[in-house]
Parts: structure tokens; sequence; C-alpha cells
């Protein structure tokens, strides 16, 4: 080989690499959604356990879309919670201290579970309110 | 951290809230390949549990167990965790060494008797009753078998523990044998993996505290959450196994379209781990991702089984044609090393791609 010129490079298209599987997680959204329009139960699918090729991913996302509403929290790392184009389908990103994603996930319900304080929180913070409240008065 | 005070309540002492305990449950969840709806209940029983004693011993082994630990968690939640077991023991971590090393662990030992975990990396050598492997004077075998009497539980970490590794390899020099062939009369999970993944580790002992009992456990002694699938079910390629598209070098059209690596020797159809999900260097990539076949480091004398560039499905004990050759007479076994050497040199010459087969040679 006689120059850089030569080394033969091929430009994938973005079709390229795409397993079919994320079509099946699209079908198994709208599964997801029907039931929970039905019985108000929500449901959850973990990406990182499924083998989407990184081309699944991408076209995944652009199926989705993005929707009016994306919350941020800051626990422990970075949490995105984006809701998809499809209202009651949000997509949730947990990264750590160091900005690794640790979990992703899907999940189909009116509000994520890790958006809402809990109820011990909640109490926690009326008493601290109250004590708060009577070191003004 | 008091003795008597949950994960959940040291956790929101150091500032944390529960949310990041319900993120780390969630992250758990998912390798421990859980409906994501466990991570609720997972963080219900994690956050009441207290830490145990954990006292570990390295034997006949790299260190690169330790090495794999120790360089992906600090400062994730994870390595938080294991900051609150009671790591009580670890000659390569441990400020301390010489006697006052020793009385740690004797004291540790005596304190948590019938309570601690014990985790083991490395294999135990047996050869002149144990003497090629000693630390203070005293065998592997020696140590192991006095720990393992008040062990609750013993983790054998990495292949060598689980299966004598690299030193078992033949012609096993040293003796060396898996912590399951001395010990018969405590439950031990294997974790194995040439290193094992580091977040496995915390996620058995995240069970082991979510729980109180010993994970469920494949033939080979592995926890099934983790070594419940091959690398190839859950591996992205599959799909292209499935279609029959494989790459037939490491350069070619198939592997640039990163088809399935089948042909190419990748183990991944025989090998459970959880490598394909969980990942390396912090979820980058693993090996098949990287354009390499998994070699399946986490079975059973996968040194001695083959070549790594065999594919699965032809032969894979070049020896046994070394062998054959011997027996048909030597002039067999000259003509086929001169047929290959006459091959690689034309390759060579003309600037040919490698195949797997020269890799062989």
């Amino acid at each position: 080989m006689s120059s850089i010129s030569q080394i033969p490079v091929q430009v994938l298209t973005a079709n390229d690499g795409l397993t079919g599987q994320a079509e099946a997680v699209l079908t198994e959204i709208a599964e997801m959604l029907s039931r929970f329009l039905e019985t108000g139960k929500g449901d959850s699918i973990d990406l990182r356990s499924l083998p989407l090729s990184p081309a699944d991913k991408i076209w995944l996302d652009e199926q989705l879309g993005r929707g009016e509403v994306e919350i941020g929290i800051d626990a422990g790392g970075r949490s995105v919670v984006t809701e998809t184009a499809y209202a009651g389908v949000w997509k949730i990103e947990h990264r750590d201290t160091e900005e690794r994603i640790v979990a992703e996930l899907i999940e189909v319900t009116a509000m994520p579970e890790i958006v809402q304080p809990h109820k011990t929180d909640i109490e926690k913070s009326y008493n601290t309110l109250q004590s708060s409240l009577k070191q003004i008065s | 951290m008091d003795k008597g005070e949950t994960l959940l309540e040291h956790m929101e002492r150091q500032g944390m809230s529960r949310r990041t305990f319900l993120k780390y449950c969630a992250s758990l969840a998912s390798l421990m390949a859980l409906p994501p709806s466990a991570a609720a209940a997972m963080a219900e029983a994690l956050g009441k549990a207290r830490r145990p004693s954990v006292i570990w011993l390295p034997f006949q082994e790299c260190t690169g167990c330790t090495e794999s630990i120790t360089r992906s968690h600090s400062p994730s939640v994870e390595g938080l965790i294991f900051d609150m077991i009671s790591l009580d023991y670890q000659e390569t971590l441990m400020a301390a060494a010489g006697f006052q090393a020793e009385e740690a662990l004797q004291n540790a030992m005596k304190e948590n008797y019938g309570k601690y975990v014990l985790i083991i990396d490395g294999s135990v050598s047996t050869g002149m009753d144990g003497a090629y492997s000693c630390i203070g004077g005293r065998s592997n075998l020696d140590s192991l078998q006095e720990a393992a009497k008040g062990a609750a539980a013993i983790i054998a970490l990495g292949t060598c523990a689980s299966f004598g590794g690299i030193p078992k390899a033949n012609p096993n020099p040293t003796g060396a044998v898996p912590v399951s062939d001395i010990i018969k009369d405590k439950p031990i999970i294997n974790i194995s993996g040439c290193p094992p993944i580091p977040v496995v580790i915390t996620g058995v002992i995240a069970h082991y505290l979510t729980f109180g009992t010993v994970p469920e456990l494949d033939k080979h002694g592995r926890p099934k959450a983790f070594y419940g699938e091959t690398i190839h079910d859950r591996c992205y390629r599959r799909p292209f196994y499935d279609q029959g598209k494989f790459a037939k070098t490491f350069d070619d059209e198939g592997a640039r379209n990163g088809w399935c690596l089948f042909e190419l020797g990748c183990k991944g159809p025989i090998t459970y781990n959880a490598c394909a999900t969980s990942k390396w260097n912090d979820g980058t990539s693993f090996p098949i991702q990287s354009g390499h076949g998994c070699i399946g480091c986490s079975e059973p004398d996968f040194w001695d089984a083959g070549g790594f560039y065999k594919a699965l499905s032809t032969p894979a004990n070049p020896l046994k044609y070394v062998a054959a050759a011997a027996v048909a007479g030597a002039a067999a076994g000259v003509a086929v090393s001169f047929a290959n050497r006459a091959r690689k040199q034309k390759a060579k010459s003309e600037h040919e791609t490698a195949t797997t087969s020269d890799l062989e040679k």
C-alpha cells in the first residue's frame, strides 16, 4: 500500500447495524400503554438488559421523539427524566457522580416514581418546617 | 457507621437522599436482571440491612481481581455500599502489615465467628503441602482451612478461586485447585471471570444484605442473576448470528458492519457472564463491542480449552493434530509445518490480511 488515500474508507448509513430489536421494543411500549389505559398500572423496560445495537438505540430515540417535559434530578449524580413525544411514555437516564450511565429505563406511567417524594420524607419536611416556624415566631 | 445502624440511616446521615438510594437500587436491579419494578422492593429491604464483617484473603493470584474492584467503584454509590461492609482484613488495601495485620485477622475471625463473609481470590496451591504459596509463614491451604471454619459464606472471587484459573492450567506445577475442592461444608459463591465484573461482587453482597441468603447458583456455583445467560444471548450482535451474517476476518466488510464474531472464535455461546449488559470501563464497552470475540474467561479451564481464535464448531485442540502427525510419521508433520510457513511468508510478502488461522500458527 503506497499512500494513506488508498485505505478504503466506507461511511456507514444510519440504517447499518439495525437488528430489528428496536422495533420489538416499540411494540412492547404500545402494549404497555394499552395496559396502563385499561388498568392504570404502570410498567417499565430496562434498556440496558436488551441486546440493542448502538444503531438500534438511535433509531428508538428517534421514533420516541421528545415531549414537553424534562425533569433534572440531582441525587448521587445527575438523572434526567424526559417525556417522549408519546404522553405517558418517559425515558429515564440515571448517572452516577462521575457521569457514568448506571441505568436507562423506559417507564410507562403518569409520573415516574423517582420524581415523586416518599411519604416519610414529606412527613419529615412538615416537622422541619413546623420547627422553623416556631423559631421565627 | 454505628453497629446497629441500617444502610439507609447511614446514607441519610451522610446527606444522601432516598432518591439516591432508589436510583442505586434501580441500577442494581438492572444488573441482577430483575424487573425494574423490583427496585422499590430492593430499596425497602436493603435500607433495613446491617453491614456484615468481611475477611478477604488473597492466594495464588495476580491482584487483577482487586484492581478490577478498586478502580471501578470509588466514589460511586457502589463504593459507598462497599464501605458499609466492614472490610476487616484485605492485605492489599489495609494499612497494617506484618504482626499487626495478622492480629487484625485473628481478631476479626474471633469477634465475628460464624457470621463473617470470607472472600478468597486466587487458587489454592496443594503441591508440597501448599508450600508454593505462603503468607506470613503459613500456607494458603492452612489459612483457608482456618478462616473457613468461622465463615457464614465464602465468595470465591475470580476464575482462579472459582475454578483454578491460570495456576491450574496445564501442567499445573503447583497443584493449584479451586476453593470448592478444599472446603466442602460451607456455602461457596463462585464469582468467576478474569477479572470478574466489579459490580457483580457488589451485587452478590447486596443480595446477601437484601435477602439474608446466598443467591441462587448455577451448576458451577455462580449466581444465576449474573451468570444465568450466555454472553451470546445478551449480545447485541446476536441477531446477526440468527441471520447468518458473520465477520470472516477482523477487518472485512462483515467486521465493519458489526456482524457476529462466531467464526472468528468468539466463545460467547458457551460463556456465562454479564459483560454484554454491565460492560467494562465504566460501562463503555465489552470485548465483542470493541471488535474481538469473547475468550470465555468465566468458564472452567478456559486456558486449556483450545485456541481463542478457533470457531466453536471447528475442532478446538490443535495439539491433537500435532499428535496425529507424529503418529502418521515425521514426514507428514514436516510437510504441514512447511506448508504453513510458506503460506505465512506469502501473506507477509503480499501484505495480505492476517486471518485467524494465521494467528493460531
